[in-house]
């Protein structure tokens, strides 16, 4: 029954964006589509038609199904209610974010493979931001990983950290804004937009149609919320269940989504608060939030806590 | 209440916080988000001494943090702040070395500190992190005054270093007779209204608060 945690995620990943929308177009004032919309859209694209250009290669088509289960293979080894997790034994922390980076390494070979400028900009858009977020939200997991005495996630989120230590809290902020870069958020990407000159993962996907687009933007939004239950998982582990009574899973589900919400409000309000930066500008930010992983990394070694 | 501070480790947030509010200003392009930086890291500072006042009970501990808060906290950001309008720079144009390179280099400055202060002295008690965040805001401090051109940024930069001093003394002895830190706090008043007005005639003698432009003195 645990096992199947992981149907969480993908089940109600596209509902976790809905309600990002919504809230985002609330603050800005604006009535915004329903939270169910993801759904309906990712149900249209299934249904429609797929239009592939005859100068791809095998990459194209192999890159959405690569993409989509590396993604559904690092939510299987994430706990997400339950501590007892399938894959237990390969739950590593470094395992998940190169999982993920495989996912990536494949969309940004889709978006050079058609050939058009757009998806060429967006691959070296993705990469050039990726090498920068990369050792980034390495470091910010490795105060965690250090406290717990191991970089595998069950125990880093079996242990009974305290969020309000320092160092725990500057790797909060910098994941936080590992976050905002890999889920291609303000003020790294614009989410909202197609066809700006400064769009980053949008442009690797405008040579998809039909069924692999909604392939690839659902795993956009399954990795967007493994995101959000690796950070609720590392940093404010309170409430996970290790035991299999369906009374306290029920009760550590609820807690979770109440967890997963506030990340989203969370993402809502610095998406409406912040402006877009210049590309160039970003390796400031992403810097700024290595010295943040650096330091936390730091004050851990140092100050014990 | 004494417990509460125990259990969330409030003094090392709080000092952590004037670490980073030193380590922002590096980042910082606007001069008036360097003396906003400023400002946050007075009123921490100042929380710190009425935190610790609080724990171990001294009377005129209190009146330290206050007379920081009012002094360090308001008068000279708004002293600043004046003259950097006055100046009518608001930004800081091409400092020697780019923002993120100066980010990465105080994060640097912060592991030699941590890591040469790991041994050889001991500070126990209340004030054991503290040491090292003081020594670290000093070389901030100083870091900032060389690297950057604008005379009211190595003002700023010499008021960081300013601070990490005092926290090293507080550190060490929880605070010095009143009559010193008095002293200090009103000659460095006095000090940053001189340095104030001594950058505002720079402007107005080279048409520029850049200090490269001092070198044009040679004879």
């Amino acid at each position: 029954m645990e096992y199947l945690q992981f149907l969480i995620i993908i089940i109600l990943s596209p509902l976790v964006n809905g309600i990002i929308k919504k809230l985002k177009a609330n603050m800005q004032g604006r009535v915004g589509p329903g939270i169910l919309q993801p759904y309906f859209d990712l149900t249209r694209l299934f249904k429609k038609d797929m239009v592939v250009s005859h100068v791809t290669s095998w990459v194209s088509r192999l890159t959405p199904y690569i993409v989509f289960s590396s993604t559904v293979a690092a939510t299987m080894v994430v706990p997400v209610v339950s501590n007892n997790v399938a894959f237990s034994t390969i739950a590593d922390l470094i395992a998940i974010v190169y999982i993920l980076g495989l996912g990536r390494f494949f969309m940004a070979l889709g978006g050079l493979d058609a050939g058009t400028a757009f998806g060429g900009e967006g691959s070296s858009r993705e990469v050039t931001v990726a090498v920068l977020v990369e050792p980034m939200m390495m470091l910010a997991l490795f105060t965690p990983a250090i406290s717990a005495g191991s970089t595998n996630l069950l125990k880093v989120s079996g242990q009974e950290v305290a969020l309000y230590t320092p160092s725990h809290l500057l790797a909060f902020s910098a994941f936080l804004v590992a976050i905002i870069a890999e889920t291609g958020r303000i003020p790294v990407d614009n989410p909202d937009t197609h066809l700006e000159l400064t769009m980053i993962h949008e442009g690797m996907l405008l040579e998809y149609s039909g069924r692999y687009l909604a392939l690839m933007e659902w795993a956009h939004y399954i990795k967007q919320m493994l995101l959000f239950t690796l950070a609720v998982d590392i940093f404010f582990p309170a409430g996970i269940t290790s035991s299999g009574d369906p009374l306290s899973i029920v009760i550590s589900t609820g807690i979770y989504l109440l967890k997963v919400l506030f990340m989203a409000f969370l993402m809502a309000i610095i998406e409406s608060t912040r402006a877009k930066m210049r590309f160039f500008q970003l390796p400031s930010l992403l810097g700024g939030a290595f010295v943040l992983a650096l330091l936390s990394l730091l004050s851990y070694v140092m100050m014990g806590r | 209440m004494k417990n509460w501070i125990q259990v969330f480790s409030v003094i090392d947030l709080v000092s952590v916080g004037i670490l980073l509010t030193a380590i922002a200003m590096n980042g910082m392009k606007r001069l008036e988000s360097c003396v906003k930086a400023y400002a946050v890291n007075s009123w921490l500072l100042s929380a710190l001494i009425a935190i610790v006042a609080f724990m171990i009970g001294e009377f005129h501990l209190y009146i330290a943090s206050l007379v920081t808060f009012l002094s360090k906290g308001i008068v000279i950001p708004i002293f600043l702040r004046k003259v950097v309008r006055e100046m009518k720079v608001t930004h800081e144009i091409e400092p020697y070395i780019s923002n993120a390179l100066s980010l990465t280099i105080s994060g640097i400055l912060v592991a030699i500190v941590y890591a040469s202060l790991k041994e050889g002295i001991f500070v126990t008690g209340l004030s054991r992190n503290v040491l090292q965040i003081s020594l670290a805001v000093i070389l901030i401090g100083l870091f900032a005054m060389i690297t950057r051109r604008k005379a009211i940024t190595q003002v700023i930069g010499l008021l960081f270093m300013e601070n990490g001093l005092f926290l090293a003394g507080f550190s060490l002895t929880y605070g010095m007779p009143m009559i010193i830190e008095l002293g200090v706090l009103f000659d460095m008043l006095m000090g940053v209204i001189i340095l104030g007005i001594f950058a505002v005639q720079i402007r107005r003698a080279f048409a520029s608060s850049d200090l490269d432009k001092l070198t044009i003195l040679k004879g």
